[in-house]
């Protein structure tokens, strides 16, 4: 028995196809809104992510044209959208970070024995993790955030946030370096790497 | 661990789910696109999907419907493209009022048809809602469909308005007796009864299970009050199902005209409408609708404390809900 060959229709032809039929474009949102729903939640919560989304489509739809083809994947490209448009809410996000410093939330430890030491370390990282986070400048935040939250490369980090591929990893090093340096003083039993 | 996976967790951790009410950012972008110039040529099916979706819209044309005027004074603003329309159902019977000359609204819905006009959306405004009338409901704070007891569809419009801050382009009232030949002129409508039904006052008798209704059986369905939880909210979700159910039946068989015109004659009497909205009105807005499913749904609510009978809209939810329909 052969399976059937399984084509996809990649987000470049789908973008191709709403030059002429817009309605073409409602694809795209079936396939990502969902994965951008999360990402953006993450950064903002979930009262600004709906419309985040929402903005992110339209203005996604109205640049339509401006789409370079020669990409199939149009994740990148709406990260970018998505990530601009988060700037707009840098209030929240750091509303956010504030909050994960001061609440504790409960921990999931994987060894009970030591859950009481490993409840106050991975609070204590938490702790640092946002602290280090609110402190970020905002490029370096989008870059490490891209990459670690979102499940983009490099490269695509580099397309999202249109620059160039050294830049990414600069900007990704001095993020890990600054969080692993909080992390460090909040963690007392963490050996130096 | 790196911080690399301690940030990959704290990101999860973060993590929320798309909500359901996501679909309506996917018609905000379609509804941004610019309109086709010119009319689309109507098809019966379109107007036929427009004709259940709009329950008893169509029946405005001719010249035996009573109309009211637009309300006056302050209104909220014109959105371009969008059309909302108010639509009650009455439950005076026909021809005896028992209610003395008030009508009661029975089914408050509102029909939001978005620019591009695929993506319908039906709000249930629950009739128990403790809202502050307008003056011509008599200024104070009471159930929503006082409105309608004291200053008819007019006063209804009004209050709807001023609650949801929608412009609301048309109104339209009818009475259930229409909404019965209606079912009827469509040969019927087939739902699922979860639990079988024996309803001494209406004298509707059901089994359990998939079924079609007539029109008699299908008002009397919408308008159970000891079924279920017994709720206002679970009767909305009956008469939500039964559009639903009647949006289906239309579309299978109103693509012949012999049965559309039938539909039309069978409630054209039956309803109020404002006066600019005729056939023709409603014909436009049917051109771009085909094949489309409207989404229904219900202003969020929660129990009004003095009086656990009635509900109050909660907010910011209510708000939240009317806004994405701007």
């Amino acid at each position: 028995m052969t399976a059937p060959p399984i084509t996809r229709v990649e987000d470049s032809d789908i973008v191709r196809r709403s030059l002429t039929e817009p309605e073409a474009f409602a694809t795209l949102f079936d396939r990502y809104s969902g994965m951008i729903y999360r990402y953006v939640s993450r950064r903002v919560g979930p009262e600004h992510a709906e419309d985040l989304v929402g903005e992110t489509f339209m203005v996604a739809f109205s640049r339509r044209r401006h789409y370079d083809l020669n990409y199939p994947d149009a994740r990148p490209w709406l990260f970018g959208i998505a990530t601009k448009l988060l700037s707009r809410h840098h209030r929240s996000e750091a509303a956010r970070y504030r909050a994960l410093q001061r609440s504790p939330v409960e921990e999931h430890v994987e060894f009970p024995a030591d859950a009481v030491a490993a409840g106050v370390t991975a609070q204590a990282a938490r702790k640092a993790l946002a602290e280090a986070l609110a402190a970020l400048s905002k490029r370096d935040r989008d870059a490490l955030l891209l990459y670690a939250w979102s499940g983009l490369t490099y490269e695509e980090v580099a397309r999202a946030l249109d620059i160039p591929l050294g830049t990414v990893r600069s900007r990704l090093n001095r993020a890990r370096r600054k969080l692993r340096a909080e992390l460090g003083g909040a963690d007392p039993m963490r050996e130096e790497a | 661990m790196d911080e690399m996976t301690m940030l990959r967790d704290l990101g999860r951790e973060l993590e929320h789910e798309p909500p359901p009410t996501l679909v309506r950012q996917r018609r905000r972008m379609l509804g941004a696109r610019r309109r086709r110039i010119g009319w689309l040529p109507v098809s019966l099916a379109a107007a036929a999907t427009a004709v259940a979706i709009l329950v008893p819209v169509l029946l405005a044309g001719g010249g035996t419907a009573t109309r009211v005027r637009e309300p006056e004074g302050v209104r909220p603003a014109v959105v371009a493209g969008a059309v909302n329309i108010l639509v009650v159902g009455s439950d005076s019977q026909a021809g005896t009022p028992r209610l003395g000359k008030g009508e009661r609204g029975d089914a408050l819905l509102l029909v939001h048809v978005p620019e591009d006009r695929k993506a319908v959306t039906v709000v249930s405004i629950p009739r128990d809602s403790m809202v502050k009338l307008p003056a011509c409901g008599g200024g104070r704070l009471d159930m929503i469909n006082a409105a309608y007891d004291r200053g008819g569809l007019r006063c209804t419009w009004t209050t709807v308005e001023q609650l949801t801050g929608l412009r609301i382009h048309h109104a339209v009232a009818f009475d259930f007796s229409g909404f019965e030949a209606m079912v009827d002129a469509l040969g019927g409508v087939e739902i699922t009864v979860p639990k079988p039904v024996d309803d001494p006052r209406s004298k509707l008798r059901l089994d359990k299970g998939r079924q079609t209704l007539t029109g008699r059986q299908a008002v009397a369905w919408a308008r159970l009050r000891d079924y279920g939880d017994g709720s206002d909210l679970h009767r909305i979700r009956r008469q939500q199902q039964l559009m639903a159910a009647m949006a289906r039946k239309a579309r299978q068989t109103l693509s012949d005209p012999a049965r559309l015109r039938d539909f039309v004659a069978a409630v054209r009497r039956q309803v109020t409408t404002d006066e600019g909205f005729d056939l023709e009105t409603m014909y436009g807005l049917a051109a771009g609708m085909g094949g489309s499913t409207p989404t229904f749904v219900t202003v969020p609510v929660r129990q009004y404390s003095p009086d656990p009978h009635r509900v109050e809209w909660l907010q910011p939810d209510a708000a939240r809900l009317f806004k994405t329909l701007k």
